[in-house]
């Protein structure tokens, strides 16, 4: 069989930006699940095991080493498209980086994480950037930010090398299944970035407004 | 029944078969990008159908070429005479069929692709308007390739014996 392609559903997605940090997606999260039903049934699949990958992801603040090394290999045992594999595992190995990173900062041990550079990690902890400088040149900046506290320009670090390294996956077949796949990556760094600003933008907002009106801040909320 | 023959008359359809199966899998990947294209714009859809068409014209020179074979294997009609029938003979069937199938299958393999460059156009020029012009241009160079195959099939029909 074939490598399939998405002429029509490629065409109808919007273009999306050189760059990850804008305002807003170029398309709405149910308006792109709306394009999406134009997918073949496994093809569907696949999909749907991107977004519970992000899913799990995007909630794995309380969760211990182990425990994340153990429902990412369940999680990954369930996945047979090779490309996907891949994008998850590149995924994981920038996750395992930025735990060491943040590890070492609090004074604690290697992490037992997952992915390919687990065991470099492991051997050269005491290394400023893990002898990874040239895989991962931005180690050295998102230390140093981590270290300032400055979270979301540490994010923006992490952020634009994976949507830059995506970009250069993208396979030369646009219309393709990976192409989608790519699309739908680069797609969910916007989204969580947006997310983010918002987050960010709206507490900053409210330390504005405390700062402003002092005690009277809070004078149009709702009685409890 | 001679294989000879078949193969000459193999030669004959070839044109017309092969660049018609370019065309249609050309126009429907292009015309399938433009369809998607159109979901994503509110206007200016009539330029993405013209351009998903470009892939058709494959099909044309096949017609075309398998029209110049047909002549080719026709005798000349003697003076004052009734035409002859078209004539597939041991003697122009190889030629036939060398020229109709190598010509077929280079309109069909132009058509496919072209197809493909359509595609990529529309999806290009959706995003970035000012480049469609630009865009357009790697297909019409697949095109150009397309009419060589053509030009040369035509030019060497008439060195066909009859």
């Amino acid at each position: 069989m074939g490598r399939r392609t998405y002429y029509d559903l490629i065409a109808s997605l919007p273009g999306l930006p050189l760059r990850f940090d804008v305002e807003r997606p170029p398309i709405s999260q149910h308006r792109l699940n709306e394009r999406l039903q134009m997918l073949e049934p496994d093809d569907a699949a696949v999909v749907d095991q991107w977004t519970n990958f992000v899913h799990w992801d995007r909630q794995l603040l309380d969760r211990t080493d182990d425990d994340v090394a153990h429902s990412y290999q369940q999680l990954i045992s369930e996945i047979s498209n090779s490309f996907l594999l891949e994008l998850i595992r590149r995924r994981m190995d920038t996750r395992t980086i930025i735990a060491a990173v943040r590890r070492r900062r609090a004074g604690m041990s290697a992490p037992t994480g997952v992915g390919q550079w687990i065991e470099r990690i492991q051997r050269d902890y005491s290394h400023p950037q893990f002898q990874l400088q040239t895989v991962y040149p931005w180690i050295g900046r998102f230390d140093q930010l981590v270290g300032e506290g400055q979270a979301l320009e540490a994010q923006r670090i992490i952020f634009d090398f994976n949507y830059r390294e995506l970009e250069e996956l993208a396979p030369t077949d646009m219309f393709s299944f990976e192409a989608l796949l790519i699309y739908l990556a680069r797609w969910e760094i916007i989204d969580r970035w947006t997310s983010l600003d918002q987050a960010a933008g709206k507490a900053r907002f409210e330390t504005l407004i405390t700062e402003t009106l002092g005690e009277h801040a809070h004078l149009f909320e709702p009685a409890e | 029944m001679d294989w000879l023959l078949i193969l000459g008359w193999i030669g004959l359809f070839a044109p017309t078969a092969l660049g018609a199966v370019g065309s249609i899998l050309g126009c429907a990947r292009a015309g399938q990008a433009a369809c998607g294209a159109m979901l994503d714009l509110e206007g200016g859809y009539g330029r993405y159908i013209g351009l998903s068409a470009l892939p058709s014209s494959q099909m044309i020179y096949g017609i075309v070429v398998m029209f110049a074979l047909q002549t080719a294997a026709t005798p000349a009609t003697p003076e004052g005479g009734t035409p002859l029938p078209m004539t597939i003979t041991a003697a122009n069937s190889p030629g036939i069929f060398v020229l109709g199938v190598l010509c077929g299958v280079a309109l069909m393999v132009s058509a496919i692709y072209q197809g493909a460059c359509c595609a990529s156009a529309i999806s290009v020029s959706k995003r970035k308007p000012e480049v469609f012009g630009l865009s357009v241009a790697p297909a019409a160079i697949v095109e150009g390739f397309a009419v060589f195959a053509f030009i040369f099939a035509l030019v060497l029909s008439g060195s066909i014996p009859k």
